[in-house]
């Protein structure tokens, strides 16, 4: 019965990991160019990108999650699986910015204008220049952002999406042991980020610009 | 020009008929179901004898039987999703599911938002101690004078806050509310809380689940009915879940579900 449960809990790893995998890369894309528009775009565009920050941040996610799902999800019909990625991702996407923004700046301006003064173009230079460089420092804060987005693929389970912690809730309900139930899945959750963290460490180890 | 002008009339009204004329919008939520083969049910499957899922990993209970049988005496593909207990009235609402059998009681508060078909079962109250409570409860009223546990969104939630708090029998501070029972019952067991108002049969399925406990009181106190729910004024869809209640507690269908999941 023990094996059981515990195997019944482990199968939501599958949905966690999918829902993680929507999320992160739209996160992702969306960060990364929100904050190149950010840094690069026009006055009033770069302040666009400021308030869709502040009010992605200043939302918590459970409450976002609800208003896709149930409000925005109305008409067009997102099962709650996709609602709870999306929903995961913008929200996500808010912080990546954030992360990318400050990741571009760190970069010296001085490298702008050397690769400009001979003879780059200002999209070049971005590309070979500056994100290289950029995409490195964004390592450290990044892999926190993937420990956020980790943990809180939890919060689908408001949904109904039959992930880890619903499971857990299952079989907490049916055995009435909470304590083991919900240690599985922290066990669980913990690997995945411990995991995570440790193949980012690896990834940032291994990119280091030598001297830097 | 003139003809180019009356072409393009013609060919726009052609188009706006053709578009009028398409796949038939169903005209209310029965047919729509009708039409898809397929009605979708919600529940929150952490309630057990009522709904949970078993060591197979399989969801169960008197209510997931109850939802099948309607499938099948409707002539349609039963889908039952699991959500949990308080995010069900909002996806009924906005057309998530069609309908919700979750162990529903009839409140005022609900029936604003949606509605209600008649009653397929009738629950009381359970009042749930640990086995060496020594204070004593001979009426609803008496929990006031013990801090007491109730599911957020219950109708024992909304009983405690109206009978108990607002009527000042007790402080709010000493009403607790759990999102679900097991962590409720637990808090009993641990002497966190004293008495836990829920349904009077989860609450033997606690005590006897959890151990330690027992339920001290029972009595139709908040509970009461228990309903499909159903989204505002689906009154098609009400009559026919309405008629086949109706026939599967004539039929003893109903009466053989209690014998099996409740044991009475």
């Amino acid at each position: 019965m023990l094996l059981e449960s515990i195997k019944f809990i482990l199968m939501g790893t599958y949905v966690t990991i999918a829902v993680i995998a929507v999320a992160l890369p739209l996160g992702f894309i969306f960060g990364l160019l929100l904050a190149l528009i950010h840094v690069y775009g026009s006055p009033l565009i770069s302040r666009l990108t400021s308030i869709y920050s502040t009010v992605m941040r200043g939302v918590p996610p459970i409450v976002l999650l609800f208003l896709l799902f149930f409000v925005i999800a109305g008409s067009i019909n997102l099962s709650p699986f996709l609602a709870g990625s999306l929903a995961l991702g913008i929200i996500s996407s808010a912080y990546q910015l954030e992360i990318f923004r400050g990741a571009i700046q760190s970069v010296s301006s001085g490298q702008m204008i050397a690769a400009r003064s001979i003879g780059m173009s200002r999209l070049k230079a971005v590309l070979y220049i500056i994100l290289p460089q950029a995409l490195r420092f964004a390592i450290p804060p990044w892999s926190n952002e993937v420990s956020t987005v980790i943990k809180d693929s939890s919060l689908v389970y408001a949904l109904g999406v039959a992930e880890i912690l619903r499971r857990s809730q299952f079989v907490a309900a049916r055995t009435y042991k909470p304590m083991l139930a919900f240690s599985v899945a922290a066990l669980i959750y913990f690997l995945m980020t411990f995991i995570a963290n440790r193949f980012l460490d690896e990834v940032e180890r291994r990119t280091r610009i030598p001297a830097h | 020009m003139n003809k180019k002008l009356k072409f393009i009339i013609v060919v726009l009204f052609a188009v706006l008929l053709v578009a009028a004329c398409g796949p038939k919008e169903p005209a209310n939520q029965l047919e729509s179901i009708k039409q898809a083969g397929k009605i979708v049910a919600g529940t929150s499957a952490d309630y057990p004898p009522f709904e949970y899922v078993d060591e197979s990993g399989e969801m169960v209970g008197f209510d997931v039987d109850l939802m099948n049988e309607i499938g099948k005496r409707m002539g349609v593909e039963m889908e039952i999703v699991d959500m949990p207990f308080d995010s069900l009235i909002a996806a009924v609402q906005e057309g998530k599911i069609d309908i919700s059998v979750a162990a529903f009681n009839y409140t005022e508060e609900r029936d604003k938002t949606v509605d209600f078909t008649d009653a397929y079962y009738y629950a009381e109250d359970g009042f749930l101690v640990t086995e060496d409570f020594a204070g004593e409860i001979n009426k609803p009223e008496d929990a006031a004078n013990y801090s007491v546990g109730v599911q957020t969104g219950s109708t024992a939630d909304g009983w405690a806050t109206e009978n108990l708090v607002d009527a000042g029998l007790m402080s709010d501070g000493n009403l607790f509310r759990y999102e679900r029972m097991d962590q409720a019952a637990l808090d009993v067991k641990n002497g966190r809380i004293d008495v836990l108002i829920t349904d009077y049969i989860p609450a033997l399925s606690l005590a006897e689940g959890v151990g330690g406990l027992k339920v001290v009181y029972h009595a139709e106190v908040s509970t009461g009915p228990v309903n499909i729910i159903v989204p505002e004024g689906a009154t098609e869809l009400t009559a026919a879940l309405n008629d086949i209640i109706a026939a599967m507690l004539e039929d003893g269908f109903i009466e053989e579900l209690s014998v099996n999941h409740i044991g009475q």
